[in-house]
């Protein structure tokens, strides 16, 4: 990678930064927003669970899990559907793309830096939560070095997914619906409204292929402890496969969409 | 030399959503939707040469706005060719966009809530500007514009006028040497309009860039621009300089009168076609080439106080252009 786009791509995270900085209020809304839906699964699987256990996880399980669950959806978050589309829609692209620094380091930039001013407030209200909750807590040391690879493709597949439906702006005007989809079912076998091994068996076998759980619930099985030796290599491996994979589908889905920008309103 | 912008048989088409209004036809577009090709730009052709600045004139949805974007690299033809210093502008390579720069009246690079400099030196980092010549480009365009109170406020304190300077600055701190300007004056009040204006032309003085540049405003175009080129439904009507288009589709003079006293209408009928009349006051509409000659019979038989004559508004020239090819 050329110095040159590493200088302006960190230069876009400083100047996106400082931009978000202004809505201060906002942000801590949005973030308070994402704590909710945890909380709500949380309770639920806490109280279905009572003393026993469901598939392995008992009810210490499903609170560590929904901890770490709040970090992980948080930074593996993609907003490219409202920023990026309505960027194509409305022309507003068109400023990126005439600097010579491809727009995918700026939408880049901008993912990273909402992240980055979101967690000022998110990180407080995990370290409350998991003070008050106290759940019982065996660190599995392999699962935690880990977990940091897992969770930077999982924050990539996520981000370039994301890329991927804003792509959709450049044919159509309602890339947003489109999008609805794909968080419905990633809700289901991302391992969001449930750990995926609580899933039944038929759902489960799609969500080990399937994407979805490589961009939330796997690294959360993997700090976890919960994969273990082939299981856990194979899951990286098809972790790296669905990176590159989008990637590859952002490239080609960028090169195409580019030659009809303008086409839809721009 | 070689042209800078070399446009040949450029064309782009449009696929737009087409519907009537009501309830009916909207059930109706659920089932089958209905497409039309507009043709935004129709097979047009030109050169321009380093250093040229170069206005782009036509109505609205005429096609030039469409014609930059292509020209920069924003979108791809349908069919034709182009090349901006040498390069394919819709290949968007790295050297290509170092070199050129759109900037759009309505479309704004600023960041909204940051001061314009914190734009500034995000162009500085993509640009790869080195610190020498960034502050050097800053000082020439704080000077042209007069910018130095306006580059730490945030965007969204500034005014319209001073916004479009920021812009401008924020455009053109890489130094480009092709310069698209998409309506750079729109909706600044007539000091501001003067102002950007002098600053495009010393721009092109003091580094010799290329200029396209589109605008509503005559004013503009005729303060900023000998060669004109003319489009309308995509099409190029006439490519030239300013005066050969007043030539063609206006060739007449309007002779303005003050008189003495006040004298019959129909007598100075007889001098041509009478454009206003009040008591003291006449402007008469004569072909081109009998100016002189009608001028000099007026001084002779009419109580003439003081007189001038003059090309017809460029406003009502373009207004004929256009009438001509609608008829």
């Amino acid at each position: 990678m050329r110095s040159r786009t590493l200088a302006g791509f960190a230069s876009l995270l400083r100047a996106e930064l400082a931009d978000l900085f202004q809505y201060r209020i906002e942000m801590f809304l949005y973030g308070l927003w994402q704590v909710v839906n945890p909380i709500i699964y949380l309770v639920i699987w806490s109280t279905v669970v009572g003393s026993g256990d469901i598939a392995g996880y008992d009810r210490d399980d499903f609170v560590l899990y929904y901890l770490v669950f709040m970090a992980v959806s948080h930074l593996t978050l993609a907003i490219e559907v409202y920023t990026m589309a309505p960027s194509i829609q409305t022309g507003r692209l068109s400023p990126h793309m005439l600097r010579p620094l491809h727009p995918f380091w700026r939408a880049g930039a901008l993912n990273i830096a909402y992240k980055a001013v979101n967690l000022m407030f998110l990180v407080p209200i995990w370290i409350g939560l998991a003070l008050i909750l106290r759940p019982a807590f065996d660190p599995d040391w392999l699962g935690i070095a880990l977990f940091l690879p897992s969770m930077v493709m999982a924050a990539s597949i996520s981000f370039l997914i994301g890329s991927c439906f804003a792509m959709f702006a450049f044919w159509t005007t309602r890339s947003m619906s489109f999008w609805d989809i794909w968080m419905s079912l990633t809700l289901l076998l991302g391992g969001q409204v449930a750990p995926v091994a609580v899933l039944p068996g038929v759902l489960q076998q799609a969500a080990v292929i399937l994407p979805m759980r490589y961009t939330v619930g796997f690294p959360i099985e993997v700090a976890l402890g919960r994969v273990q030796g082939a299981e856990l290599a194979a899951g990286l491996a098809i972790q790296a496969g669905w990176t590159v994979a989008a990637m590859a589908a952002f490239v080609v889905l960028w090169r195409a969409g580019v030659k009809r920008y303008g086409a839809v309103g721009a | 030399m070689s042209a800078d912008v070399r446009v040949r048989h450029l064309v782009k088409h449009y696929e737009v959503a087409d519907r009537e209004g009501g309830l009916r036809a909207s059930l109706r577009s659920v089932v089958r939707r209905r497409h039309r090709s507009v043709r935004a730009v129709d097979d047009i052709t030109f050169d321009v040469e380093p250093g040229e600045i170069v206005g782009f004139l036509g109505p609205n949805g005429a096609g030039k706005t469409t014609a930059l974007k292509l020209l920069s690299g924003l979108l791809h033809p349908t069919a034709g060719e182009a090349t901006v210093l040498d390069f394919t502008p819709w290949e968007r390579r790295r050297e290509f966009l170092s070199q050129i720069t759109l900037i759009m009246g309505q479309r704004q690079q600023l960041y909204w809530d940051l001061p314009a400099l914190d734009t500034f030196l995000v162009n500085k980092a993509v640009f790869g500007l080195e610190d020498a010549a960034y502050r050097e480009a800053v000082d020439l365009l704080v000077g042209l514009l007069e910018l130095e109170e306006i580059l730490t406020k945030p965007v969204r304190q500034l005014s319209l006028g001073e916004r479009m300077k920021a812009e401008l600055a924020a455009g053109l701190l890489h130094r480009p040497r092709v310069l698209f300007l998409d309506e750079p004056t729109i909706g600044l009040d007539v000091t501001m309009q003067q102002r950007i204006r002098d600053f495009v032309t010393r721009y092109n003085a003091t580094t010799g860039a290329t200029i396209l540049l589109t605008s509503h405003y005559m004013a503009d175009v005729k303060a900023l621009a000998e060669r004109v080129i003319v489009i309308d439904h995509g099409k190029l009507l006439y490519d030239g300089p300013l005066t050969g288009l007043i030539d063609r589709y206006a060739p007449h003079k309007t002779i303005t009168l003050h008189l003495e006293r006040p004298v019959d209408r129909a007598d100075v009928a007889a001098y041509g076609e009478v454009v206003s009349a009040d008591d003291v006051q006449v402007s008469v509409r004569t072909d081109k080439a009998q100016a002189a000659s009608v001028t000099a019979r007026m001084l002779a038989e009419l109580p003439v106080a003081d007189l001038s004559v003059e090309d017809p508004p460029l406003e009502y020239v373009i207004d004929q252009v256009f009438h001509r090819r609608a008829s």
